[in-house]
């Protein structure tokens, strides 16, 4: 390990497990959300000190190696450029704000609930950080474990179910990704991803890698038709479990595809970018019909998602440089965005234990601060010029128009229908008349609860009005992908 | 001189004759006994082979053959004593409270 | 005529064993009768301290260069770790013993002298390279075993485990005898070693190869010889089946892979080749049977006959690096399933006259009971799936990596959708234990004794850290 620099990425990833173990310090439910909130605030601190010293040429930084197995040559291995640099960030603001969310309504077995949210911080930016194909797999699959226990302890309804399918799909997705990373182990003596990308490798193996690691990356995402464990594992999840499922988990699919099927498979992927776009389209029009006609808020924005993310998948297929960068910052604002839909969504279960549409209405009257809210969450995730969608979702069909303009009608397409089904959510949840008399007394956004949402709401805003400051850590890492891969695919 | 092969083919079928007993009866004594034919063809193999190459080898694993599968009668007999007294009977297919 | 002169410093970690299961046999009569306390716990302390002791003298023996007694027993790297691995088995079987025989038994000493009896046996085997001195080594703790796994003389079930494992036992004891005979007719030696030096090749060798397959693979219990093993691991006594399943895997692979090594002249492809789908029979009969048990223990033999099943893998990449594997996978290996089978027996309602078995929903909300325990359960249950970074995991990990280097890449991938089967059914156990409510006839307040507690915490411990702790160090084990 080069101790001369300061290990920072190790500091972000162990830092949350180092708080989870000291939870076991404290009995009484109050230090253990406290020490749970400072030790993702310091994790977040800790992660902006990425940003001052960062030169943008895409390159991996503040690697660190740590060579620690015998037999098979795997290793410690964090690194980290312009593509995972926001999603790291995404994480560890995610973080603090989710245990702040969970502030009031987590109240049995409150220490093995801040004990799971942290170390599923830590396994997510392991899968983030690592260069290492084994180490990857490990995060990977770890990340399950704690995101089950979430769903299935602190869960609603079929908590059960919904966790098992998410459990058991995503491993049985993933499984086979074990055996080839061995196989490229074989082939090329390495399993770091920095000696692979250069290595070139022959059209068997790369057919094979592609499909086995497109498969555990397309249910992640999710893409049709892998995603049906999404809407339930949304659904019952604690609304802590749904933001970090929605806001991050996601994203480690799309981070996959752009990590390691691209690089390493460069050919293959040429072969299947059609096949990535169609369905990436499907999900975007599925995803929204779909999200129109339900009944449950929190299943309306679980079926965005897979809309959203449809959208970020066209800009993964368009395989330039507008659909890529579009891509990583899509990916970063469908987790600001999203994230936010499911804390509100949360914010009224707290308050009324329900979340169908048709038990609410008129809450503009009621709660003017939470709609206000609201309608400035719903224009960002709709795509509002001035908001952080508008840059994504412009950039995404940009590239998509230069390969195919068919790919950019229908994308647009489903930024109409986004528009439809999320201003029905607002007129099914604020406006109206405040007829039902449970809605009658309920409270407004306290400040915990504004505290909350404020952080990302200003990052919608940052986002959409200075968004060369974010595409400029991105641009060089992509143009770097593009050029060492661009010429196979025949870009 | 009779050829070794012909006690190995004896012995192969004494072998097979108590395999298949061990697999198609039903009395939990006549299994062992199978066994037994199957050890003691192992016997008769090793007791020609030792002739044929000459050295002491084999008739010393017969030896130590004896003496195992005389242990393993004492442990067996008292297996089977033990179940019998709780339900008096030794056809295995009986004895099936566990199933497959 | 002069006695050879016998080095025994070779085999002082057997010999103890050996040593204090006479000890124990004897303890009993010798014990003035007024102590009566200490005379209960004395067969206990005695074997434990035996096992200790061996477990020492293995490690602290300095380099075991692969000295020979007599070209019978030889002390090499293998049978260090054979010997770790099975002391480890039968410590840990041993504490689980300490709280649960006196449920079912009062013949203290015998219990632990049969016991001792099957690890010198397991010793014995692992090093074994002489075809008498392996025979007889199997026997004793086969042996040893029958009687041990019809030792709960109050049930029936029992008896008739021990009547299963003992007749099918003995047949395949003598499959493995015919093989060793035939070795013997191939070579004219009994002797590993000169087994393989003749390198004589033809039939006999094969036939003889392919009749101690069989008699080794009903000791591992493969498919098809597997028959006998979810009814004696369910009719043993829990302790025994732990360690049984364990110990007896580690002993009987030890003893594959030297037969093997010996049997050079056959070709690799044809064994490798029938091992190999061996290997993927028994991986996918025992998670596919597991999937259907209501019986937890049931659940858990099926479970080693899967397991049986991924650490052929090892074996049929015949290399090194694969046997390597197969010894990390092993002490993994004994960590969780034995750690598995604690909890079983600590769920189990022990009765003099009848052991209530503990099915699956048992371990039903347990962690509102015990929450420890249920973690560590939790722990057991992921890491015999494969899910890092517990010590299953890493066990995988080599072992498929081992079959991908030698081109039997296609077993891995069929090792890797089985450990994603058998998620499924070690899921289930812990959704039970976290996600619902307990059974109405569960103990509200587990009993908790000392012994089997210190078994749980130092299976746990084991199954949390050996993969990340352990990887550095294995390698070069295997010749």
């Amino acid at each position: 390990m080069d101790l001369t620099t300061f290990p920072l990425l190790s500091l972000i990833l162990w830092l949350p497990v180092l708080g989870a173990l000291a939870l076991f310090l404290f009995a009484d439910a109050r230090s253990i959300r406290v020490t749970a909130l400072v030790v993702t605030l310091l994790d977040f601190a800790a992660s902006l000190l990425l940003l001052p010293r960062w030169t943008p040429d895409g390159s991996m930084h503040y690697q660190e190696v740590l060579a620690w197995a015998a037999g098979l040559d795997f290793r410690y291995h964090l690194g980290v450029d312009g593509i995972s640099l926001w999603l790291v960030l995404l994480t560890t603001l995610l973080g603090p704000i989710v245990v702040l969310f969970s502030w009031r309504n987590v109240t049995e077995n409150v220490r093995s609930f801040f004990f799971l949210l942290l170390i599923q911080q830590a396994g997510m930016l392991g899968v983030f950080l690592s260069l290492d194909l084994i180490l990857f797999f490990i995060f990977w699959e770890f990340t399950l474990i704690p995101m089950y226990f979430l769903i299935g302890q602190w869960g609603s309804g079929r908590r059960v179910y919904a966790a098992t399918k998410f459990f058991l799909y995503t491993m049985a997705g993933s499984a086979l990704m074990l055996v080839v990373i061995l196989l490229l182990y074989f082939q090329t003596g390495s399993f770091n991803w920095l000696t692979l990308k250069e290595a070139g490798l022959d059209r068997t193996l790369q057919f094979w890698g592609f499909l086995t690691f497109a498969l555990a990356f397309a249910i992640k995402v999710p893409m049709f038709p892998f995603h049906t464990w999404l809407p339930d594992a949304h659904v019952e999840a604690p609304t802590a479990g749904s933001v970090i499922l929605a806001g991050v988990l996601l994203k480690m699919g799309v981070y996959g595809f752009l990590r390691f099927c691209l690089p390493l498979f460069p050919q293959a992927t040429a072969i299947f970018l059609p096949w990535i776009a169609g369905l990436a389209i499907v999900g975007i029009l599925y995803g929204s019909l779909t999200a129109l006609v339900q009944k449950d808020v929190k299943s309306l924005v679980a079926y965005s998602s897979i809309a959203h993310l449809g959208f970020v998948m066209l800009g993964v297929a368009s395989m330039n440089e507008q659909g890529l960068s579009g891509a990583v910052l899509q990916s970063v604002n469908h987790g600001l965005s999203t994230g936010a839909l499911f804390l509100m969504v949360g914010m009224i279960y707290d308050r009324r234990h329900t979340r169908l549409l048709a038990e609410f209405g008129g809450l503009w009257r009621q709660m003017p601060v939470y709609s206000a809210l609201f309608m400035v969450v719903v224009m960002a995730s709709v795509g509002l010029p001035g908001l952080n969608g508008f840059v994504g979702e412009f950039t995404i069909l940009l590239g998509a128009f230069r390969v195919n303009p068919l790919w950019a009608a229908l994308g647009t397409l489903g930024v109409i229908l986004a528009a439809w089904y999320l201003l029905a959510a607002v007129r099914g949840l604020l406006h109206g008349p405040l007829d039902n008399p449970a809605n009658q007394h309920l409270a407004d956004l306290d400040r915990r609860e504004v505290l909350v949402l404020a952080p990302l709401v200003l990052l919608f805003f940052l986002i959409g009005l200075f968004p060369a400051l974010f595409f400029d850590k991105i641009t060089p890492a992509v143009e770097l992908l593009l050029r060492d891969v661009g010429p196979v695919i025949g870009r | 001189m009779v050829p070794t092969h012909y006690y190995l083919i004896l012995a192969a079928i004494i072998f097979s004759m108590g395999a298949l007993g061990v697999l198609v009866r039903r009395n939990a004594l006549i299994i062992f006994m199978c066994v037994e034919m199957m050890l003691n063809a192992v016997n008769l193999t090793l007791v020609a082979l030792a002739n044929q190459w000459g050295n002491l080898s084999g008739q010393v694993f017969v030896f130590i053959v004896m003496a195992v599968a005389a242990a393993e009668v004492a442990i067996g007999l008292a297996i089977v004593m033990a179940i019998v007294r709780h339900k008096d009977t030794i056809n295995v297919e009986e004895i099936n409270l566990l199933k497959w | 005529m002069s006695l050879p002169t016998l080095d025994f410093s070779l085999i002082l970690p057997e010999l103890v064993v050996l040593i204090t299961a006479l000890l124990v046999l004897i303890a009993d009569l010798l014990w003035p009768r007024a102590a009566s306390r200490g005379r209960e716990q004395a067969p206990a302390v005695l074997a434990l301290a035996g096992l200790i002791l061996a477990g020492l003298l293995t490690l602290l023996a300095g380099e075991w260069s692969g000295a020979t007694l007599q070209g019978m027993l030889v002390a090499d790297a293998l049978a260090r770790y054979l010997n770790l691995v099975v002391l480890l088995a039968a410590a840990l079987g041993l504490l689980l013993s300490w709280s649960y025989l006196p449920h079912f038994s009062t013949q203290r000493s015998e219990y632990y002298a049969l016991y001792l009896l099957a690890v010198a046996g397991m010793l014995f085997l692992g090093k074994s390279i002489e075809l008498i001195t392996l025979f007889v080594s199997l026997e004793i703790l086969s042996i040893a075993l029958y009687v041990l796994t019809g030792f709960h003389r109050g049930q029936l079930a029992g008896g008739e485990a021990a009547l299963k494992y003992f007749l099918l036992g003995a047949f395949s004891s003598g499959f493995l005898l015919y093989g060793a005979a035939l070795f013997y007719a191939a070579t004219g030696a009994t002797r590993l070693a000169d087994i393989a030096a003749q390198n004589a090749g033809g039939f006999y060798m094969l036939a003889g190869l392919a009749l101690f397959l069989v008699g080794l693979g009903f000791k591992l219990a493969v498919a098809p010889f597997h028959m006998w093993a979810p009814d004696a691991y369910q009719g043993a006594p829990t302790p025994v089946t732990a360690f049984m399943s364990v110990g007896t895997k580690a002993a009987a692979l030890v003893a594959l892979f030297r037969v093997v090594q010996a049997a050079g002249s056959v070709p690799v492809g044809v064994w490798a080749t029938a091992l190999a789908f061996l290997s993927l029979l028994t991986m996918t009969l025992g998670n596919l049977a597991a999937l259907r048990q209501s019986s937890l223990k049931r659940m858990l033999a099926y479970s080693s006959i899967a397991h049986a099943g991924y650490l052929l893998v090892g074996v049929v990449a015949g290399t090194a690096a694969g046997f390597d594997a197969v010894l990390f996978y092993l002490f993994a290996y004994a960590f969780m399933n034995i750690g598995a089978f604690a909890i079983a027996s600590l769920l189990e309602r022990p009765g003099f006259y009848a052991v209530q078995d503990a099915g699956i929903h048992a371990a039903d909300g347990l962690f509102g009971r015990r929450p420890w325990l249920a973690v560590a359960m939790a722990m057991f249950m992921l890491s015999l799936a494969g899910i890092p970074p517990l010590a299953g995991f890493f066990g995988k990990l080599y072992l498929f990596a081992a079959a991908v280097e030698s081109g039997w890449a296609w077993l891995a991938v069929a090792g890797v959708l089985n450990s994603v089967i058998s998620a499924y059914y070690y899921l289930r156990v812990v959704v039970g234990m976290f996600m619902a409510e307990p059974s109405a006839s569960a103990h509200l307040r587990l009993p908790l004794p000392a012994s089997a507690t210190l078994a749980v915490a130092l299976t746990a411990l084991g199954t949390l850290l050996f993969g990340l702790l352990a990887t550095p160090w294995f390698q070069g084990i295997s010749r």
